[in-house]
């Protein structure tokens, strides 16, 4: 059983789409990496997932339950941290973490203290008074003190500074080796190649790719950078008989190329002048991302089939 | 499908909210305490109580209507004293706990942020609203049996030439709490329909105020008291008390409480929290 199932989830402001037909799982102890633009609709998934918002049509369930608007399903057991993360600014960061803790369960399997010494936090301040990265450190206490077997997390990293990113990043993982399952939303794509094993990237409501990590790097563009021995470059680049190939970068003597496919036809054109060296940049993640990114009409791939 | 299991009552939230309202509550009780013992100084004294008529003789009828109309030309002790839970000033004590209360929790949560941080834990939204109107209902007799103590009080520290019928302002005093509780429903079915605290108050005021001029208006010209009915206020003429309890106006105001806190509950539940 997933511990997270989205089946044709469809949310509509008005007339304006916040998701249409989402579909993807989450097993526990999987990471999963939900990506898209500003706008494209992973706030409504996640307000959807957590009972906030009523959705227009398809069903989610938690841990083997149907999430009810408002009814609270299963959220003893879920730990969430929204994106854009506000707390009583008068209360002390404990007395905060300490009603959030309460709220669904009886406080004694809480590991607030040993979350606040490896964050390096001071819980007998103000939140209001702390800095916006202190801030991003009691947002994090708040969705782990309670041992949850669902993580929904929104940005966790925003705000921290490396180490403490790094610790953050530990904590995720050490919850999905716990069997936790986790739902990561971030503009961070070096976090979600980090710590992810799949992601699915949204765009205007809808899902344009699930798949794991691996396989959305390979499916972007390639890159290959040739070095030509000196005055043997060529001058023109024939892009119009080479089909999916452009130009990343030209100087004197390397062309740096980017191309989908088969390397076959550039390789053969370059194969026609004396060529000092090949190197093969890896492609990352947010470059395959920024594919999707532009791509208006990408095909939908809500990917119903594709639950691994 | 399976079937859902409801959450324990949220009491961690219900005590942070109640420590949160209770300095504001104090203070209030505090004044509207204070102000029965005023008045009592003022009434149990024949001379002061003659400088008083005349005084209020002075006022305009529209003022005298706000004080307490009729009650006024009595000249009676307990007449006067009722002048410490007519007046406008306990009368604004008593509206500002019934629209802030349920504004602040529930509209100024959701405005803040917070209220997805208390959602996203294992509480619903139906114990997240009781939890609100608790507070505002029980704040609200908390405060109506605080104005009764005032005037209990007063009769103890001063000395009155007739006797203080206490029976009478604890009548008026729950039929008046019931009005204020009225307007904490309206204001608690504001709360739970507007995400923005202005907009929350902006209609539970305005719908408090009208009534309030409503009820004034109809009270000093004779051409308008067709409208006496129209307002809520008209539910708790105080001379209906002097009699027994006025249980046909507590009843419709139980009715219009209850179809308040009803409907708001039913938009709270059905609303989306503003994104």
């Amino acid at each position: 059983m997933a511990a997270i199932e989205i089946e044709s989830l469809t949310k509509w402001y008005g007339r304006t789409r916040g998701v249409e037909d989402v579909t993807f799982a989450i097993e526990q102890g999987e990471i999963f990496g939900y990506l898209g633009p500003n706008g494209s609709g992973k706030t409504t998934t996640i307000r959807c997932l957590m009972g906030l918002l009523r959705p227009g049509g398809g069903q989610v369930r938690v841990l083997g339950e149907r999430v009810a608007p408002g009814r609270g399903t299963q959220h003893a057991r879920i730990g969430y941290l929204p994106g854009d993360f506000r707390i009583w600014g008068r209360a002390k960061a404990r007395r905060a973490l300490g009603l959030l803790a309460a709220l669904g369960s009886d406080g004694s399997a809480v590991r607030r203290g040993e979350l606040a010494a490896r964050l390096e936090l001071n819980l007998g301040r103000a939140v209001g008074d702390l800095s916006k990265g202190n801030r991003q450190k009691v947002a994090l206490i708040s969705a782990f003190q309670h041992r949850p077997d669902v993580l929904v997390l929104d940005e966790p990293t925003a705000g921290l500074d490396p180490l403490m990113r790094q610790a953050a990043l530990d904590l995720i993982r050490e919850a999905a080796a716990g069997g936790a399952a986790v739902l990561l939303s971030s503009h961070d794509l070096s976090e979600v190649s980090a710590v992810c094993s799949r992601a699915a990237i949204l765009r205007e409501g809808r899902l344009v790719e699930m798949a794991p990590i691996a396989q959305i790097v390979q499916q972007g563009e390639h890159r290959l950078k040739i070095w030509f021995r000196d005055g043997m470059r060529p001058r023109n680049v024939p892009l119009a008989q080479l089909p999916g190939v452009r130009i990343v970068e030209q100087e004197p003597g390397m062309l740096h190329v980017a191309y989908q496919g088969a390397a076959d036809a550039i390789l053969k054109w370059a194969a026609q002048f004396p060529v000092d060296r090949i190197a093969t940049p890896q492609t990352s993640l947010e470059e395959a991302f920024i594919q999707y990114y532009r791509q208006p009409n990408a095909d939908h791939k809500a990917a119903k089939g594709g639950r691994s | 499908m399976s079937r859902v299991a409801r959450p324990p009552f949220p009491f961690a939230l219900l005590r942070f909210w109640l420590v949160r309202i209770l300095p504001a509550w104090c203070g209030i009780a505090l004044l509207i305490f204070l102000m029965q013992i005023a008045v009592s100084a003022i009434v149990h004294d024949n001379e002061k109580v003659k400088t008083m008529l005349a005084f209020i003789d002075m006022l305009p009828s529209i003022v005298k209507s706000a004080l307490g109309g009729e009650m006024l030309r009595m000249g009676n002790t307990a007449g006067l004293l009722a002048i410490g839970y007519n007046h406008p000033f306990v009368m604004f004590l008593f509206m500002l706990f019934a629209v802030g209360t349920p504004t602040g929790l529930l509209a100024g949560e959701v405005q803040r942020g917070t209220m997805e941080l208390i959602l996203s834990r294992s509480v619903t939204k139906a114990q997240v609203y009781l939890c609100a109107g608790i507070l505002t209902l029980v704040g609200m007799f908390a405060l109506v049996l605080v104005m009764f103590l005032g005037t209990v009080a007063a009769v103890n520290i001063f000395t009155f030439k007739d006797r203080v019928p206490l029976e009478v302002f604890f009548r008026i005093a729950i039929n008046g709490g019931l009005l204020a509780s009225t307007f904490g429903a309206f204001s608690l079915l504001c709360a739970g329909t507007f995400g923005r605290v202005y907009a929350a108050v902006s209609v539970a005021v305005a719908f408090l105020v009208v009534n309030y001029f409503v009820a004034i208006l109809s009270n000093w010209w004779p051409r308008t008291a067709f409208l006496k009915p129209a307002t809520l206020f008209y539910l708790v003429d105080s001379s209906n008390s002097w009699q027994g309890w006025p249980l046909r106006n507590m009843g419709i105001l139980v009715v219009i409480l209850l179809a308040a806190v009803s409907v708001g509950a039913v938009i709270w539940h059905r609303r989306d929290l503003p994104l």
